[in-house]
């Protein structure tokens, strides 16, 4: 991404604000995994406006709060000794290793893609491999930038009655979310999307909960089930 | 300095977290609950959907504490942007269920005292106050509007009284002169 440096400062000032919209704030917070200077010039943001936050009055908090949070922690996350752990290389105090295990296993799937691609006929512009909010790769979506897409998807993915998969990109901040299509059966589909500009490095895709027959509104409003950053197949 | 030995705290208790210590998680809960609640309530103007919107960071704090790193910000910074981010996201959510009127209706009696408020209790000085004091009062009024109580760009311009796309450069104007006098 070329981003001039007053433009990273004034989208991280932006999205500390809470001005971004959802999209776009998802976009940012992906971003900022990977780019140091947004990451950086969004701490740095954060410690300017801190002051105002300092500043609130406290409220009392109610008694039983902390056990009610204390009880909802998930177990076995950062926890040393509640959970036996069967397996013998123990993960779990070190949850940069999950995560540098879960980008090795995108990376790898990813250059794999790349290489099936390669071999067929026609090639797509961009592949997103997309992952969950822990990092494990749930599918990949290819963009031939011809209205059509292909959705991999790698895990089974639970869709209760009533509910569709709908698959989003964002192709630019100034157009917003637009929908790709659905996925009904929660298996893997070819898609006829909507005429669109040509998918760019980057470009987010993203997999969310959403009524059948899809979002109401045209834009996500469900559960965010995967996203990803689409990489220029090359 | 005892000022600044607290952040320093958090990040330790951070580290714990980490390492699977629920006191580490008590103590910052202890510590910061109760004005992280009102940080909250700021936002999402309800007390239970604060508590909510607490109860849910402090989820993620325990769960994410690994990801805390200096090149974050203060270990303050992060664990409210976790705060701030959860009731932004819920405040996003609540828009696209109510109609604009209806959002602005709610928010526009209430929360202009609480944004006055913020910038009254804001501590003088701050290089913050000095730096936003030197704004003109519509930039400042923008930017204290979208910080502290989660107003979007759309609200911003109802609420000044002038069209989007002038709400959006007086704004980005404004942060631009802030980074400047703050650097």
């Amino acid at each position: 991404m070329t981003v001039g440096r007053t433009d990273l400062a004034t989208l991280a000032d932006e999205y500390v604000l809470g001005l971004l919209d959802a999209a776009e704030a998802s976009a940012v917070e992906a971003d900022m995994e990977r780019e140091p200077g947004l990451r950086a010039a969004i701490a740095a943001s954060r410690e300017r406006f801190l002051p105002l936050d300092e500043g609130a009055e406290a409220l009392p908090v109610r008694p039983g709060f902390w056990s009610q949070i204390e009880a909802s922690l998930p177990t076995g996350v950062g926890t040393t000794a509640s959970v036996p752990e069967p397996s013998a290389n123990d993960n779990r105090r070190n949850g940069w290793r999950a995560t540098a295990i879960a980008a090795i296993a995108a990376s790898v799937i990813l250059a794999l893609g790349l290489a099936f691609s390669l071999m067929r006929a026609v090639e797509p512009l961009v592949v997103a491999v997309l992952v969950d909010d822990k990092g494990e790769v749930q599918a990949i979506i290819e963009d031939f930038g011809n209205e059509k897409a292909t959705v991999r998807l790698l895990v089974d993915l639970d869709v209760p009655a009533g509910k569709t998969i709908q698959v989003w990109t964002l192709p630019s901040r100034e157009m917003g979310p637009v929908s790709l299509g659905l996925i009904d059966n929660g298996r893997s589909v070819r898609l006829d999307g909507p005429v669109l500009p040509a998918p760019h490095d980057s470009q987010l895709y993203e997999l969310t909960l959403e009524q059948a027959g899809g979002s109401p509104t045209g834009r996500p409003t469900g559960l965010i089930l995967a996203k990803g950053l689409a990489k220029l197949a090359r | 300095m005892l000022m600044s030995s607290v952040p320093d705290d958090l990040a330790s208790a951070l580290a714990a977290c980490a390492n699977g210590d629920k006191n580490a998680l008590r103590s910052i809960f202890d510590r910061e609950a109760s004005r992280l609640v009102a940080i909250a309530e700021r936002i999402v103007r309800r007390r239970d959907l604060a508590e909510e919107v607490v109860q849910e960071s402090f989820i993620r704090i325990w769960t994410h504490a690994h990801q805390y790193s200096p090149d974050r910000g203060s270990a303050r910074g992060w664990i409210y942007a976790i705060v701030r981010n959860r009731a932004l996201n819920l405040l996003r959510d609540s828009r696209r269920e109510f109609s604009v009127e209806d959002v602005d209706v709610l928010r526009e009696s209430e929360q202009v005292d609480a944004v006055m408020a913020a910038w009254h209790k804001l501590d003088r000085h701050s290089r913050l106050y000095h730096c936003l004091a030197a704004l003109d009062e519509t930039k400042r009024h923008g930017i204290l509007m979208a910080y502290v109580s989660g107003y979007s760009h759309g609200e911003i311009a109802g609420r000044l009284r002038v069209p989007l796309g002038t709400a959006k450069s007086w704004i980005r104007r404004g942060l631009a002169a802030l980074r400047e006098c703050m650097a």
